[in-house]
């Protein structure tokens, strides 16, 4: 077995064995579907501008955002803050193993949070699949890509666990406001839909609805979440400090 | 072949020099230990030796390998046991070390790593669960488990309980016993008494001395005391006459006598032919925390609990 292949398994069972992580990955998702799509959330609503790929395409973004913000940056900010990235650079493997790992990891969770609500969501409240799958897996990959990076700048910055969690929330709520997961389609004011449409993941939910309802992901919102995979990652890149 | 060789090492952080000039060298299968107070910079120069920092000066080598340049092979080599670092909360011990384990070429077998550290019942244990000398020892382990030639370890036995470090001590014998040379970085006085067959005194980023803990003792240690109450009335001169005696004290029914040479034997075998026995007789003779003090012309920083 890799030495990458062996940590990411390892990795893997404590991100199963860590309860939070579990719950925020899998249980809110499919919490928000069954709450919302119970109480007809999930149909059209062509006044409001929203359409049934608006709850399933919340509850993975969600899902996404939790990973990505929170899970991801805490525990790398907690490995370096226990020196654990340090003991490691001490052995003939790198740290940035553990670094991958923990991305490989987080992906999964991800992969397998969306496989579930979609699933959910075709099967109990009839809201179908992504009619353009193409489009939705290039605007799903790039929004796990943008959040993942802005997960690697906290954890750049962050001095410790702690603060890796609480700058994490800082981000994630404005986040929510703006992809619209309180005032979806057009019930969100119209100064914020500029920031909506180029937020990571404001952009990457209207992705996601737009190939979710078989249409192509509009570029603007594409070429945002590159431009923040891009920019955060190369920063973090630069000031990511393995003790 | 020495083992380690450290060369005016030299090591700045910014405005601050944390090693000046440091140079020693690690024999093959010995115990060496770096004694000094807290910020002489003992953990800066053995994390040089690791390749966790680079020289600003000087050299170090580690089996004829220069730890900067030559990361893999030194850190296929060498164990470390690093101050204050942690695993994750909830790996098990099993798991840590089998994870370390797969790092290397040529590991030793984690099951028997783990008996010899007496583990083996708590190999499903996470980490948060350990006890402070469980997690000490699982440290000793995942630096070992490479099979390396040389093992560092930073600061072993603070934090435990006295039980612990004594046993913390007959395990780094043991490892010793396998043939892996140990480089040990201690504020312990006694740590470094009991298990260093070397020791480099340093203070403020320089060497102090290099000796035995005895020889470094023997350096300074030219008076020792004993302290007695005598069994019968005792006349003073016969102890005063002795030429390894250079004085004699009274402390209320005890006496206090300072001298030199073999002192005590001189003075209870002069007891014993005027038949006075010595009752609660107690010998001081100089530590190495006087050597200390000799060396460095300043007093051992209180032991901070780190």
């Amino acid at each position: 077995m890799s030495t990458l292949t062996k940590i990411t398994t390892v990795e893997s069972k404590l991100f199963l064995r860590d309860t939070t992580s579990a719950v925020m990955t899998f249980a809110l998702p499919i919490g928000l579907m069954v709450v919302f799509g119970s109480i007809g959330l999930g149909e059209d609503d062509p006044e409001a501008g929203i359409t049934k790929a608006f709850l399933p395409v919340m509850a993975l973004a969600l899902s996404a955002a939790l990973l990505g913000l929170s899970v991801l940056p805490t525990v790398l900010a907690t490995y370096r803050e226990k020196g654990i990235l340090r003991r490691l650079s001490t052995t003939p493997v790198h740290p940035g193993n553990v670094l991958a790992a923990q991305l490989l990891v987080n992906l999964a969770a991800l992969i397998a949070a969306a496989v579930i609500v979609v699933l959910l969501g075709a099967v109990a409240f009839d809201l179908g699949t992504p009619s353009n799958l193409a489009g939705f897996l290039v605007a799903f990959v790039l929004t796990a890509t943008a959040l993942f990076a802005l997960g690697l700048l906290v954890a750049a910055l962050a001095p410790t666990g702690k603060a890796a969690t609480s700058i994490g929330m800082l981000l994630f709520f404005p986040s929510m406001f703006f992809a619209g997961v309180w005032t979806p389609g057009d019930l969100m004011p119209s100064w914020a839909r500029p920031v909506r449409d180029v937020s990571p993941l404001g952009a990457g939910m209207e992705a996601l609805q737009d190939a979710w309802n078989g249409a192509w992901p509009d570029g603007t919102n594409l070429l945002a979440l590159v431009v923040v995979t891009v920019l955060a990652g190369g920063v973090a890149a630069r000031v990511f400090r393995w003790e | 072949m020495p083992i380690i060789e450290v060369t005016n090492l030299h090591k700045v952080y910014g405005s601050t020099v944390a090693v000046d000039d440091v140079s020693f060298t690690v024999e093959e299968g010995e115990i060496f230990g770096i004694l000094g107070p807290n910020g002489a910079g003992k953990t800066t120069t053995v994390e040089c030796i690791e390749g966790l920092r680079r020289p600003d000066g000087g050299s170090v080598s580690v089996l004829g390998l220069d730890p900067a340049r030559d990361r893999a092979e030194v850190r296929g080599v060498l164990g470390a046991q690093l101050q204050e670092s942690e695993l994750p909360e909830k790996i098990t011990v099993a798991e840590a070390l089998d994870l370390y384990a797969s790092f290397y070429p040529s590991p030793a077998n984690p099951a028997e790593l783990l008996a010899d550290l007496g583990l083996t019942e708590k190999a499903g244990t996470r980490f948060e669960k350990l006890s402070g000398g469980q997690k000490q020892r699982l440290s000793i382990a995942l630096a070992l488990v490479g099979n390396p030639r040389v093992a560092v370890l930073d600061e072993l036995t603070t934090g435990l309980d006295p039980q612990a470090r004594r046993d913390t001590w007959q395990l780094i014998e043991q490892v010793r016993a396998r043939g892996v040379t140990i480089l040990l970085v201690t504020h312990f006085m006694d740590e470094a008494e009991r298990l260093c067959d070397r020791l480099a005194l340093i203070d403020g980023g320089r060497v102090a001395a290099i000796d035995s803990p005895a020889g470094l003792v023997a350096r300074v240690a030219t008076e020792q005391t004993l302290r007695f109450r005598p069994s019968s009335p005792l006349d003073e001169a016969i102890l005063t006459a002795l030429p390894d005696v250079t004085g004699v004290s009274r402390d209320g029914g005890h006496y206090v006598v300072t001298g030199t040479g073999n002192l005590p034997y001189t003075v209870i075998t002069t007891l014993a032919a005027h038949d006075v026995v010595a009752a609660e007789l107690r010998m001081d003779q100089a530590s190495l925390e006087d050597a200390f003090v000799a060396m460095t012309g300043r007093s051992f920083e209180p032991q901070a609990a780190a």
